[in-house]
């Protein structure tokens, strides 16, 4: 008790606290810019720390990290282009929201769903850290694959009105990340020659182009302004009601804790988390229908569930030091500048530090609530723009995101070839979701599987004998079988109609 | 075009792409040494099969898809290949421009090109004003507060 109360006066400093806002400001403007990610942020970060003192310099950091992770939202509601691959599933209600005017309400919801999630799963790992971290260290890699397997089932979730088309655009995600140089034996795969091509395609860059290029194209359709001043009246800056807020606990609370332990198993990550959240979300809900055009619980599934993953990787970060995904590693890299090394041994040699790591944790949420919350009525201004000139905006940032992936003109024409294919699909009516979903999930399914027969000597015996890889292959298995079935009925029920 | 010859139309491209991605696969990628290791092959030789497989069933399912149905009244948007090529040249340029002039010279003549072309916007003061704008604005926060590395060019450095 007297270790965390030195611990809490150290991180409710003045000068700790500023540093968490200081982060987490940064991590916000960050991750709402496509292209510009909170490891691009966190990486900046770090040297700052240098001359800092522990508590605040691990506070900075987790700053950066949790503003990143809750501020892709800002523009995956607004414009549509999710500002990080963890906001790709808020983009789905998020922006439908926005355009029937209630950008606010979304925005609102998204921020108090990111706080849920990140402070439920902070909780969790406080008091589960020492079972949770044995149980996701039990995660090899059929069991990664299973459950990677598990989250690519949720196309069917994904896929608007027609499956096959759903499917194929799922399939040509997986097709595009296999491009570039194999990660197991090191050869170049599908580059057709092309030395850019050798580092593959960046699911930045093309999650750049496959939201941001069709709403410019759509712009020049646009008749010069009157489509900004069409949605300038609809605006509203109104806040979700508590009573609304209190109505999806349960929801948030599930996607917390689907969050939490996917944020536990190293490899995964935020993107992950959300898809499954927002299936899960649409499975459970008794208005399927209303998904895709608007629906708030598909806001808040994702976003309890990304910023679950916060308090996820830092469980396996901080019990065993293994780092969950870019991010983290910065952040175990600064905790290791600082002389704490994170291990079973962390909490015995560093108590006073990782107490102040929680105390940390829940002042970057509070940071994040104050500067969102503050921040939303001015936010909703920028559907006040015209269309055309917020295109014309849209399209810088976007080039200089992807420029800045690798500094590399060859990810600015990737953008581009992806982002005009993406227009075609989209005015074809192929959903985009998939793609990044395949994207996020195709080297993960990959690297695992070839691991895991590896490992096996060939035998696929390896799937079959371990309890977990059966749980979550039966449940992939399941959700395709629940999805087909629903499909059949409505298209049956469509025909009794038509008839 | 028909929604319906659309569907037929994307149906046969993707199989065309899927059919290509196998071969090339097959030619050109290393199969496993065996005992575990499945290779680079098989990944992306089984997704290109699989596209295939799902191309000629989207085909299939088109072809006896009911004209008169639901389906086949919701319309889907025409494409603007016009602005949509455009665009992908403008976004060619500004990357070749890029390495030449630079990032403070090439931004302000994309601004103006897409401004000017795609988005029809002929005020000469707002396309002065956005374009110096954007520029300014973007170079300020993400070069100098940020510290983004914005490229300069080969030929002028404007930094």
């Amino acid at each position: 008790m007297d270790m965390f109360l030195n611990a809490a006066l150290l991180a409710l400093d003045p000068w700790a606290i500023g540093a968490v806002g200081f982060g987490t400001f940064i991590g916000l403007v960050f991750g709402s810019i496509p292209g510009l990610t909170f490891t691009v942020a966190l990486a900046l970060a770090l040297p700052v720390t240098f001359a800092m003192d522990s508590v605040p310099a691990t506070g900075l950091l987790l700053g950066t990290y949790i503003g990143g992770m809750t501020g892709g939202s800002v523009s995956a509601i607004l414009l549509g282009i999710p500002g990080t691959p963890s906001a790709a599933a808020t983009v789905m209600d998020g922006h439908p929201m926005a355009k029937r005017g209630q950008a606010s309400i979304a925005l609102g919801a998204a921020v108090v769903a990111s706080v849920f999630g990140g402070i439920f799963s902070l909780a969790v790992m406080i008091v589960s850290v020492n079972l949770v971290s044995r149980l996701a260290i039990g995660f090899g890699p059929a069991e990664i694959f299973a459950l990677v397997v598990f989250g690519l089932s949720t196309i069917c979730g994904l896929c608007g009105g027609s499956i096959l088309k759903g499917l194929i655009s799922g399939v040509v995600g997986l097709m595009v990340m296999t491009v570039g140089m194999d990660q197991i034996e090191g050869v170049p795969r599908m580059t057709f020659g092309s030395i850019g091509l050798m580092s593959g395609v960046s699911l930045l860059v093309a999650m750049i182009g496959l939201f941001a290029v069709p709403f410019i194209i759509e712009a020049s359709a646009g008749d010069g302004g009157g489509q900004g001043a069409g949605r300038m009246a609809r605006i509203r800056a109104d806040l979700p009601g508590l009573r609304l807020l209190l109505s999806k606990a349960w929801l948030m609370v599930r996607c917390s804790a689907l969050g939490t332990g996917i944020g536990a198993i190293p490899g995964t990550g935020g993107a992950i988390a959300s898809f499954l959240a927002y299936d899960h979300a649409r499975r459970t809900s008794a208005d399927k229908a209303s998904f895709g055009q608007g629906n708030l619980d598909g806001v808040i599934a994702p976003e309890a569930a990304n910023n679950a993953v916060t308090g996820g990787t830092l469980i396996p970060l901080l019990s065993l030091g293994i780092p969950g995904d870019p991010a983290t590693a910065i952040v175990l890299a600064g905790l290791m500048i600082h002389g704490i090394s994170p291990g079973p041994a962390l909490f015995m040699n560093h108590a006073t530090e990782v107490y102040g790591m929680y105390v940390a944790v829940v002042i970057a949420y509070l940071w994040v609530l104050a500067l969102q919350l503050a921040g939303i009525r001015l936010f909703v201004h920028v559907l006040k723009i015209p269309r055309e000139l917020l295109a014309a905006g849209v399209l810088v940032l976007c080039l200089i995101g992807a420029w800045s992936v690798r500094n590399s003109v060859f990810d600015i024409y990737a953008m581009g070839i992806i982002g005009v294919a993406a227009y075609v699909l989209v005015a074809l009516r192929v959903p985009i979701t998939p793609i990044i979903l395949g994207m996020v999930l195709g080297p993960t399914i990959e690297n695992e599987f070839r691991t895991a027969l590896m490992l096996s000597g060939g035998s696929a015996d390896i799937f079959l004998h371990s309890p977990i890889a059966l749980l979550f292959l039966g449940l992939a298995a399941l959700v395709i079988v629940l999805q087909a079935v629903g499909e059949i009925r409505l298209r049956a029920s469509q025909q009794k109609v038509n008839a | 075009m028909t929604d319906l010859r659309k569907d037929l139309v994307l149906g046969l491209v993707l199989l065309a792409a899927g059919a290509g991605w196998s071969a090339l696969a097959w030619a050109t990628l290393s199969p496993g040494f065996g005992g575990g290791d499945i290779g680079p092959r098989a990944f992306p030789l089984a997704f290109g099969v699989i596209l295939m497989g799902l191309s000629a069933l989207f085909i299939a399912n088109t072809l006896g898809r009911d004209t008169g149905g639901a389906a086949a009244k919701e319309g889907s948007a025409s494409i603007l290949w016009g602005p949509a090529l455009l665009l992908l040249l403008e976004i060619a340029v500004y990357g070749a421009l890029l390495e030449k002039i630079g990032f403070v010279l090439a931004t302000p003549l994309l601004v103006l090109a897409v401004l000017g072309a795609n988005l029809k916007i002929r005020g000469p003061l707002t396309l002065a004003a956005m374009a110096a704008g954007l520029t300014a604005g973007c170079w300020l926060v993400f070069g100098k507060l940020l510290g983004i590395y914005l490229p300069g060019g080969t030929w002028v450095d404007l930094g």
